[in-house]
């Protein structure tokens, strides 16, 4: 089934089979590459003009004609606290190491997401991700369509968001 | 199980990745572990380790990468005479039929898709032991 197959006014951000499978790839990848379980909060999606974090796994989403990107954004100890699951390694701030698997997350959650969203009607595309640190705000005039995914690291306070926004 | 003087070479963008597969083949006795950011430096490596006599014994390899693709690196390997008996695990979050299928046609000897364990590491490197043991046979 290709992407043909999915209607034309079709709104991916409202499709629960959409937000299904990034959930599940979200719980999958923090799971077994970081051994740390997560606990889902409620989803919602709104217009977006503004994001901001200290650490932002960013990755383009391309499908057909739809056009979109997903950030994961991380506070600087959450980031820190799931590299130290990942690797058994602490760090007190988001250096290099810490930023890579970030990105690496991102690439995971992002290929889980997409074979599950293809077998669908989905066609998404390869797509490299980049990581964006720093403390910063990004904004986008007259704002955004997106999916916000709030999670919780569980039996903590650490919390990081997956934001899956739609352009076109 | 292969030997713990086998020679891998782990290739991914991310350092990440290259460190968790280096600390998994660690735990599993193997110490003879070199690294390799991209498909296009992996594939020099492989080369001049072959032409020095101290070839590699092992490729791992990431699909989605910047430069060479794993699975250009890989069509890169079977063409190579010198190369293209090596065993080459693909380990990519590329988890889609069509590049599962584009893999096994480009001579790939196992896939793993991301996320994974280091069991199934462990699992695929003794599986691709009894592939590559049944060949030489």
């Amino acid at each position: 089934m290709g992407a043909e197959n999915l209607k034309s006014n079709h709104n991916p951000l409202t499709d629960k089979r959409l937000i299904e499978a990034f959930l599940e790839g979200v719980k999958k990848t923090f799971e077994t590459m970081a051994s740390t379980p997560i606990l889902a909060e409620k989803a919602s999606v709104t217009v977006k003009s503004e994001t901001s974090a200290a650490v932002i796994g960013n990755i383009g989403m391309v499908s057909g004609d739809m056009r979109g990107f997903i950030n994961i954004c991380f506070d600087e100890s959450t980031a820190c606290k799931v590299y130290e699951n990942m690797l058994g390694e602490s760090h007190q701030s988001v250096n290099n190491e810490v930023a890579d698997a970030v990105g690496e997350l991102t690439n995971q959650v992002y290929g889980t997401a997409k074979a599950t969203l293809n077998q669908m009607g989905y066609a998404f595309e390869m797509a490299l991700p980049s990581v964006i640190l720093g403390v910063f705000r990004s904004s986008s005039p007259g704002g955004v369509a997106t999916l916000v995914l709030p999670f919780k690291l569980k039996d903590s306070n650490h919390r990081f968001t997956v934001e899956v926004s739609v352009l076109s | 199980m292969f030997a713990p003087e086998t020679k891998f070479i782990v290739v991914d963008d991310f350092a990440t990745m290259r460190k968790i597969i280096k600390k998994v083949l660690g735990e599993l006795g193997f110490k003879n572990i070199e690294e390799a950011e991209d498909g296009k430096p992996a594939l020099e490596m492989v080369k001049a380790a072959a032409q020095n006599g101290q070839p590699f014994d092992f490729i791992i390899s990431d699909w989605n990468m910047p430069g060479m693709q794993g699975i250009e690196f890989l069509k890169a390997v079977r063409g190579d005479a010198s190369l293209k008996h090596l065993p080459f695990l693909m380990v990519t979050a590329e988890a889609d039929q069509k590049n599962i299928i584009e893999a096994a046609q480009a001579g790939v000897t196992d896939y793993i898709v991301k996320p994974f364990n280091a069991l199934t590491l462990k699992s695929k490197l003794e599986k691709v032991y009894l592939k590559v043991s049944k060949k030489a046979a």
